[in-house]
């Protein structure tokens, strides 16, 4: 009897579309990608998502108008800024004035990049919420690996009642600036209690003083740049409301 | 070298010119092709076997990827039994072998933990303080590794990963995102950061080839939140507040999606990771980003259908 072959039909492999092969694993992101059978909302894509820390964009931008209605801030010595790379900026702040927050969202809008301010506390819904609009934690760790990525990082002083005092800025946020070589900005601002009349005001780097091989480095920096922001915030002059009893209540 | 990243690893090991042979040890049989490899398909709690192969092969470097992730391929408890077996055969027979010159290992991200004031970016250089079962599994394995690399006098690399997903990755949190309705933290919807299964099996190679003697972070650049990553698939957001959690994590087990704490905390407290050494220590970049991960996680066909090619059978019309 001779010997019969069975051909059975061959089976063709449809390839899914939106499946990645299987053995495909040097596969690039330049590689043109199969269409897919669900697609990301396009406008997700594009500009809904946070970056590496968190932060989100467009939360912010759309938080804007609300800000707008508290502060119309005007910003000075943005030139100061590096456009690309790590800075400290070190700005002053009045009691209950969210300096940070306004005068950071302002900066980013001036220079196109974004700054990050510190001081969000670690629980919920606060915490995540000031995650989303450019928050880190208070913590040297925190801002020191801020920035060795490059970023521009904004710390605050003590708050101060008067307006147009500063107050001890925590040397330990400083170490990193230090450590990396990262200048240090200080930054004045003016805001009123009543009003939204606002000033932001970068000033040039604090120079190092002398060479230290310990924590007196950051310390003498951290003395350095208060008397810099003293001396910023006595050249701008108390707030101007244009009526002068609440000029005189933002003083007192 | 059965489970997907394990079948990926060796077979981009096998396409390096600087392997000479290749064994693998596993649980399943290989999930690819592997044209060059010895396979040794040997359970977990079969630890003479295991020593025997590998003291027999001596081989140069030992590749350890035996993690259970839980409620991957196996419950929580399971998960760590096997993990548990797996490490002690395999690193302790690697410390017998005289050839030895490095260890590449896998961890996670997990092990820098998500307690309060732990930082939003973890650096290679931060302490280790696992706040889930997971974490300090992963974190038991970097001690056990380190003290086997000191006494033997070799280099060990971990490799700190990112949650890892890929098509025929077994993953929780990527099995979550896949379902029609997906939970998340109303109060907070922290973001995360994961990596291709590529880009994890890229790591290792390199790992392997540099002689990795520090731990590193693979991390695919930018970040998604929960709500995110349910927006950009088309899922139905389904918000949880406190205590219906419980619920909640009831339901998705019974609708096939467990969810075990380490991605319960990834939910709340967010898991990101600073991947920038990685250019630095392994010479290679992530080739996704976080989002396109997502995307393509969606993507993925649940089902390949395959249709009959008629046209190659003789006297039939196609």
């Amino acid at each position: 009897m001779p010997a019969q072959v069975v051909q059975l039909p061959r089976r063709r492999a449809r390839r899914p579309t939106g499946s990645v092969a299987l053995d495909a694993p040097q596969a690039t992101s330049s590689e043109p990608r199969p269409p897919s059978l669900v697609r990301p909302l396009p406008f997700l894509s594009r500009w809904y998502s946070v970056d590496d820390w968190g932060r989100d964009e467009t939360l912010i931008r759309a938080l804007g108008p609300l800000a707008w209605l508290r502060w119309d801030v005007s910003v000075g010595g943005q030139q100061h800024v590096p456009p690309s790379g790590p800075a400290l900026l070190v700005a002053n702040a009045r009691r209950f004035s969210l300096s940070t927050v306004y005068a950071s969202w302002a900066l980013s809008r001036e220079i196109g990049r974004p700054v990050r301010f510190v001081g969000r506390p670690d629980i919920a819904p606060i915490g995540p919420f000031m995650r989303r609009i450019g928050a880190l934690l208070s913590s040297p760790a925190e801002v020191t690996t801020a920035l060795r990525d490059g970023e521009l990082v904004m710390i605050s002083a003590k708050p101060t009642n008067h307006p147009r005092l500063v107050g001890a800025i925590d040397h330990e946020l400083i170490t990193g600036a230090v450590l990396h070589s990262t200048p240090v900005l200080p930054v004045a601002t003016v805001s009123a209690p009543i009003g939204r009349a606002t000033r932001v005001e970068v000033g040039p780097p604090v120079p190092r003083g002398k060479l230290r091989r310990g924590p007196l480095a950051e310390v003498e920096l951290a003395d350095a740049t208060q008397h810099r922001l003293q001396k910023m915030l006595d050249e701008l002059g108390g707030s101007r409301t244009g009526v002068a009893p609440l000029d005189w209540l933002g003083e007192s | 070298m059965g489970g997907d990243l394990g079948s990926r690893v060796a077979t981009l090991l096998e396409a390096e010119a600087w392997v000479g042979s290749l064994v693998g040890i596993d649980v399943d049989p290989p999930r690819r092709r592997l044209r060059r490899a010895e396979f040794h398909l040997i359970p977990t709690h079969e630890r003479d076997r295991m020593v025997d192969v590998i003291t027999e092969f001596n081989p140069h470097v030992v590749v350890h990827l035996s993690v259970w992730e839980p409620e991957s391929r196996a419950s929580p408890r399971s998960a760590k039994t096997y993990t548990a077996q797996a490490t002690t055969a395999i690193l302790g027979a690697a410390a017998e072998c005289r050839a030895l010159e490095a260890i590449v290992h896998r961890s996670g991200t997990e092990v820098y933990g998500r307690a309060r004031w732990a930082p939003t970016r973890p650096d290679e250089a931060t302490r280790l303080d696992p706040t889930c079962e997971f974490g300090r599994t992963l974190a038991s394995i970097e001690v056990t590794a380190a003290a086997v690399a000191k006494r033997a006098g070799v280099a060990v690399g971990a490799m700190r990963l990112a949650p890892v997903l890929g098509p025929h990755v077994p993953s929780p949190l990527g099995r979550l995102l896949r379902q029609p309705m997906v939970p998340f933290s109303a109060l907070a919807d922290s973001p995360y950061a994961v990596i291709e299964d590529i880009d994890a099996a890229r790591a290792f190679v390199a790992a392997a080839a540099r002689r990795l003697d520090e731990p590193v972070n693979v991390v695919a650049p930018q970040a998604v939140t929960m709500l995110q990553a349910i927006l950009r698939g088309r899922r139905i957001p389904w918000p949880i507040v406190g205590p219906e959690w419980v619920l909640t994590r009831q339901i998705c087990k019974i609708l096939g999606a467990p969810i075990p704490d380490h991605v319960l905390e990834l939910m709340h407290r967010g898991r990101l990771a600073d991947g920038s050494r990685i250019e630095e220590l392994l010479g290679i970049t992530p080739l996704a980003s976080t989002p396109e991960v997502i995307d393509r996680l969606h993507a993925w066909e649940s089902v390949v259908r395959i249709v009959p090619d008629r046209s190659a059978v003789p006297g039939s019309v196609a």
